[in-house]
């Protein structure tokens, strides 16, 4: 039987530590880096938390998602917080960030992203004094058009 | 009658017209249909049919329009943000300017009435606030929705109305919006008083 010399057994065990090491340090960089990315994003998600929210009815949403955005002017300056079925019309909860004042007859609408896109809420402010308060409720809200339905109808009639 | 049943009667009288007169006070849908009616009834007369009779036919019915619109409410709601700065003048100028610009648009419209159905479809009301579906069926069986939008002041009066989904005050409110912050409130004033001359 050959005997192997104790320094050679070191240096094997020495390569197997190094080979283990480096597994070892690249599970980690890449716990590391997933840990990274699960704040990054869960961040977005605390984000959204703060700030106050406000609902609006619907009777059509035309599709929207949760976490689909709310626009005044073009700008993206909340997320839309839930949606659920409310005698059978949408209920809406937005949030929105605490400084943005909405507008006792500000005017929510369904719009989708280029006419066949994703749908998102648009938002025009209103003229009166009095701000909508927190949990209160936006009046005036108009349902998603349907775009199909539309052309078919008029199509249709003119035959 | 004996005086121990007198006040016990007139508590009962005064409750009865206290029932009777709320009960008595029309409803959002029913100012909507006696509006309508009253427009249609102009626009369908043979009597104002000829040429000559057009300036009363119009008068007639901005008169039936005027009674149901809260023009200063839907005037407010579609300057919205630029309200607040316009002085007590411009405020009541603008408010006819917007009053006459719907007017002459729709009215124009309402001259192609041809025997459109106008079938009432309910209301909802909120407090002070109410909503009528209305569905005009054309001659060619289409089905158009239109929902007005009513405040109770003494009253119910129209301060928003949507077709197919989209709002006359929203519609406004963004063009408005677009011309002050491109040029001014001046010119959005210049450019509305010549589409009302224009017309």
């Amino acid at each position: 039987m050959k005997t192997y010399s104790h320094h050679w057994v070191m240096e094997v065990a020495m390569k197997k530590f190094d080979l283990e090491l480096a597994v070892g340090l690249f599970i980690v960089a890449g716990i590391v880096c997933l840990g990274y990315l699960s704040i990054k994003l869960g961040k977005l998600e605390i984000a959204g938390e703060r700030g106050y929210e406000i609902y609006g009815v619907f009777s059509n949403v035309g599709g929207l998602k949760m976490g689909a955005s709310v626009e005044i002017a073009g700008v993206t300056v909340g997320r839309v917080k839930s949606i659920k079925l409310d005698n059978y019309e949408a209920h809406v909860t937005l949030n929105l960030p605490t400084g943005l004042k909405i507008q006792e007859d500000a005017i929510a609408s369904i719009k989708t992203r280029g006419l066949i896109g994703e749908k998102y809420i648009d938002i025009t402010p209103g003229g009166s004094e009095k701000a909508i308060e927190p949990k209160g409720r936006i009046r005036e809200t108009l349902p998603a058009i349907d775009v199909e339905e539309l052309i078919s109808k008029f199509v249709f009639g003119k035959i | 009658m004996r005086s121990t049943y007198f006040i016990p009667g007139a508590f009962s009288l005064f409750l009865v017209v206290a029932i009777a007169v709320p009960a008595l006070a029309a409803s959002p849908t029913d100012e909507i249909k006696q509006t309508t009616n009253k427009i249609l009834s102009v626009v369908t007369n043979p009597a104002l049919k000829a040429p000559s009779k057009s300036e009363e036919r119009e008068k007639l019915m901005r008169q039936a329009v005027d009674e149901r619109f809260d023009w200063e409410e839907m005037a407010r709601r579609s300057l919205a943000i630029h309200w607040a700065k316009r002085t007590p003048k411009e405020k009541k100028q603008f408010v006819r300017l917007f009053a006459d610009l719907v007017e002459r648009t729709y009215l124009k419209k309402i001259e192609d009435y041809s025997g459109e159905k106008v079938l009432y479809e309910g209301e909802i009301k909120e407090g002070d606030y109410a909503t009528v579906r209305v569905k005009i069926v054309t001659r060619r069986g289409e089905d158009i929705p239109v929902e007005y939008r009513l405040k109770q002041q003494g009253g119910w009066f129209i301060y928003d109305v949507s077709i197919e989904g989209v709002s006359l005050v929203n519609n406004y409110r963004i063009q408005f919006h677009s011309i002050i912050s491109q040029s001014s409130y001046e010119n959005l004033v210049k450019r509305l008083k010549e589409k009302v001359e224009l017309k």
